[in-house]
């Protein structure tokens, strides 16, 4: 106890170097919290993908559409379990910059594909009946205060609609939500049937198709018997597992979040040695009283435990504060940023991580001085006086 | 003038000495390096985006798509609205002919050269009115397209960021093939992310009919946008936005701003967890001086000399710290390019600029951490009573 006393008396013996020291690292810790759930969240789509899910696109590139006549033709090849399609509607809610992600989606088997989306049966149901009606995702149902029986407009910036204007009246009849905390339940879905009869820009063509395999082991077997059965013809395709699709996805955003976050990791470690240099000559400047404490008949061994308790105090203050803000930050921003980057959250192995360094900043900063004092010289540290 | 002779003094003293605490020094260096560094990085990038998104747009040429649209991709005009449109009021005709542009604008695949994964580009269909509407036109390698054929030129940006776009080379998108003839450059702008073939050749083999997506004319100096709307508004066959084409791409580069601002709050944080680790060097290395200023003080030497050295010792290192950092921001970033997913959907290639004014935000944001770090110690050493600091020994 008195040992740690002591401890507390030399932490708090400047109080502006313990705040500043302190300060530095809450900053480190913060920047390193915010910009790991960052690159975490534009991660999560490819960790969260099925295994045995692929995607089937026209190889010209996404935004390409695809025949109607694939579905059925795509649920013949062998290998293949489920299979269902979606089309980009280009959504949005009463003015374009507050976009809604809407697909126009077959209803039958979406939510057979996508079974990690929970969704009661008795809405799915009435769902699939009312032509008009829409199943909305929890979070979106959240962001916008929507209920079960609402009747919304989503507006298109992509198509017209059949009657004039570009605004389709939906009703809500189900909220689905995810069976995972990550699982992304940002969007809204309504029929395809309905769409294909009401917009009249083209028609009778999906987006993408999106299916499940019977075995993941088949996921290569079945993606190239697609690709043949479409060589060569007006629309070919390009069939992926939806873990790959996503990852070339987040490559699209590219090296720029690389740069980004290699340069803020820098400063981070940057940062630290700044900081624990510091941190060894502040308990240097103390050669003197810790030669007292040796003449005092402290053993070595205690003065060693002391320095290194010291200096992970120091480090775990301002690393945990830090670490704490950065988890309040994260918060806020996945609030404001829910349509972007659902899946910004600062979870469990950042947390370890940031522990991590919290313990290697403390033991490096302090086992330079522990060692040093528990070999001092009685003698030699009075004469550096 | 003996106060300035003192300092001087003081000045070379503490100069001269800063070797002997080199850890303390090169921390103070390494910090201010690292804040100057960051700050470069992000000033950089955003002098890219601006020069790639602000440079693309002229202020009298005027762009129409439809309605809510937003961005080429959603938007799209028949060949009836493009006769009408061509005809408005204050577009500038040439032998009778308006200079209009119609053009299609279909996303493909490319592979990056930098992860080798598909990225999007945009490949524009446009006739030679649209090519003299981009202002820094230049073919820099082989020739233009010719009308009707399947040829295509090539941006800069995506010849340096994209694999088999060399000239002569033969690139499929799904069922078609085009054969690349020409490389152009427009001055390090967004046009040169895009790949450029005929109009009519692109409606055909997309099966676009005669249906575009937007639409470029060149407004008379007199012309006022205002008007265009009026007659777009009284004529129902039309469901036209119109804007000038420097305020469409000034509204494109907002996505790509956000990264900016981005980077501008985290270098900001980051330089004050930096600037404490400064500021936290520099009182340490003055308070284990503090017998040697107080003694320094004793024989008679001022407290301005006692101040003033202090602080030109920190405001040099930390001037070598940001000429350290801003070499290491040049090596390592100017010049540097990449792409990222713009808001029209598809890649946009922007460079890193380190611009000469750049270097000077650089040099200043060095000596305010100089500043501020050896302000306050400074001021602690000019103050501290002579007899507290022998007193206190360190």
């Amino acid at each position: 106890m008195k040992d740690l006393y002591l401890v507390y008396k030399n932490l708090t013996r400047k109080k502006l170097r313990l705040f500043l020291t302190s300060f530095a690292i809450f900053i480190a810790f913060l920047i390193f919290g915010a910009v790991t759930a960052l690159q975490g969240a534009l991660n999560a789509g490819v960790e969260m993908s099925a295994d045995n899910r692929l995607v089937v696109m026209n190889k010209i590139n996404f935004t390409q559409p695809l025949p109607y006549a694939y579905v059925n033709k795509v649920g013949n090849v062998d290998g293949v379990d489920k299979v269902t399609h979606a089309n980009w509607f280009g959504g949005y809610y009463q003015e374009p910059a507050q976009q809604v992600i809407t697909l126009a989606v077959d209803s039958a088997h979406y939510f057979d594909v996508y079974s990690e989306l929970a969704v009661d049966p008795a809405a799915l149901a009435q769902w699939q009946a009312n032509q008009s009606g829409a199943l909305i995702g929890e979070r979106l149902a959240n962001l916008y205060g929507w209920k079960v029986g609402d009747r919304i407009p989503i507006a298109s910036n992509i198509f017209s609609h059949g009657d004039g204007g570009h605004t389709w009246n939906l009703t809500i009849d189900g909220i689905f939500s995810g069976r995972e905390s990550q699982t992304d339940t940002g969007y809204l879905v309504f029929h395809y049937q309905y769409f294909n009869e009401t917009h009249t820009y083209g028609g009778d063509s999906v987006g993408w198709l999106i299916l499940t395999t019977e075995d993941p082991s088949l996921n290569d077997a079945v993606a190239k018997a697609i690709d043949a059965n479409f060589a060569n013809s007006a629309a070919e395709t390009e069939t992926s597992t939806e873990k790959a699709f996503n990852k070339a996805f987040i490559e699209q955003i590219g090296n720029i979040g690389l740069i980004i976050s290699s340069v803020v990791f820098t400063a981070f470690f940057i940062i630290l040695v700044v900081v624990g240099n510091t941190m060894v000559l502040a308990i240097r400047e103390r050669t003197g009283e810790i030669a007292v404490l040796k003449t005092l008949g402290f053993s070595s061994l205690r003065i060693f435990t002391m320095v290194l308790v010291e200096s992970f105090l120091l480090a775990f203050v301002g690393g945990l504060l830090g670490l704490t803000a950065a988890y309040i930050t994260v918060e806020v921003l996945s609030g404001v940023f829910a349509n972007f980057l659902p899946n910004l959250v600062l979870d469990q192995d950042i947390v370890i991580q940031a522990l991590g360094y919290m313990l290697l900043l403390g033991l490096v900063t302090g086992m330079i001085p522990a060692v040093r004092a528990l070999r001092l010289n009685i003698v030699s540290g009075f004469s550096r006086d | 003038m003996r106060v300035l002779s003192q300092s001087l003094a003081v000045i070379v003293m503490n100069v001269r000495s800063l070797p002997s605490r080199l850890w303390m020094s090169l921390a103070m260096v390494i910090a201010s390096a690292v804040v100057v560094a960051i700050l470069l990085a992000f000033l950089a990038m955003a002098k890219g985006f601006e020069a790639t998104l602000e440079g693309a747009g002229s202020e009298d040429v005027a762009f129409f798509l439809r309605a809510g649209s937003g961005a080429e991709l959603n938007s799209n005009l028949s060949q009836e609205q493009v006769n009408i449109l061509a005809n408005a009021p204050g577009i500038v005709a040439e032998q009778g002919k308006p200079i209009v542009s119609a053009e299609l604008y279909v996303i493909v695949d490319g592979v990056k050269k930098s992860s080798q994964t598909e990225a999007n580009i945009p490949l524009r269909g446009l006739n030679a009115n649209g090519i003299a509407l981009r202002k820094g036109f230049e073919l820099v390698d082989g020739r233009m397209f010719r009308p009707g054929t399947d040829e295509l030129i090539v941006g800069q940006g995506v010849l340096n960021e994209f694999d088999g776009f060399e000239l002569g080379q033969t690139v499929r998108f799904g069922q078609n093939a085009w054969k690349v003839v020409g490389v152009f450059s427009t001055g390090g702008n967004v046009f040169e992310s895009e790949l450029w073939a005929d109009i009519k050749v692109l409606q055909s083999l997309y099966n676009r009919g005669s249906t575009y997506q937007s639409l470029r004319a060149k407004l008379a100096p007199d012309a006022s946008l205002e008007t265009i709307e009026t007659f777009i508004a009284n004529d129902p066959r039309l469901n036209q936005d119109v804007q000038t084409e420097s305020s469409y791409f000034a509204e494109q580069g907002k996505n790509l701003q956000y990264m900016a601002i981005f980077g501008r709050v985290i270098s900001a944080v980051m330089a004050l967890g930096a600037l404490a680790g400064a500021l936290n060097t520099m009182y340490t290395s003055v308070a284990e001086r503090a017998r040697e200023i107080a003694t320094l003080r004793a024989i008679g030497f001022s407290h301005v000399s006692a101040f003033v050295g202090t602080l030109v010792e920190a405001l040099v290192l930390s001037t070598i710290g940001g000429i350290l950092g801003c070499v290491a921001a040049f090596v390592l970033f100017d010049g540097l390019n990449v792409s990222t997913l713009g808001s029209s959907f598809t890649q946009v290639v922007f460079r890193f600029q380190l611009t000469p004014d750049l270097f000077l935000q650089g040099v200043i944001m060095a000596l305010i951490i100089g500043f501020i770090s050896g302000f306050f110690p400074a001021w602690r050493a000019a103050r501290v009573p002579v007899v507290t600091a022998f007193q206190s020994g360190r």
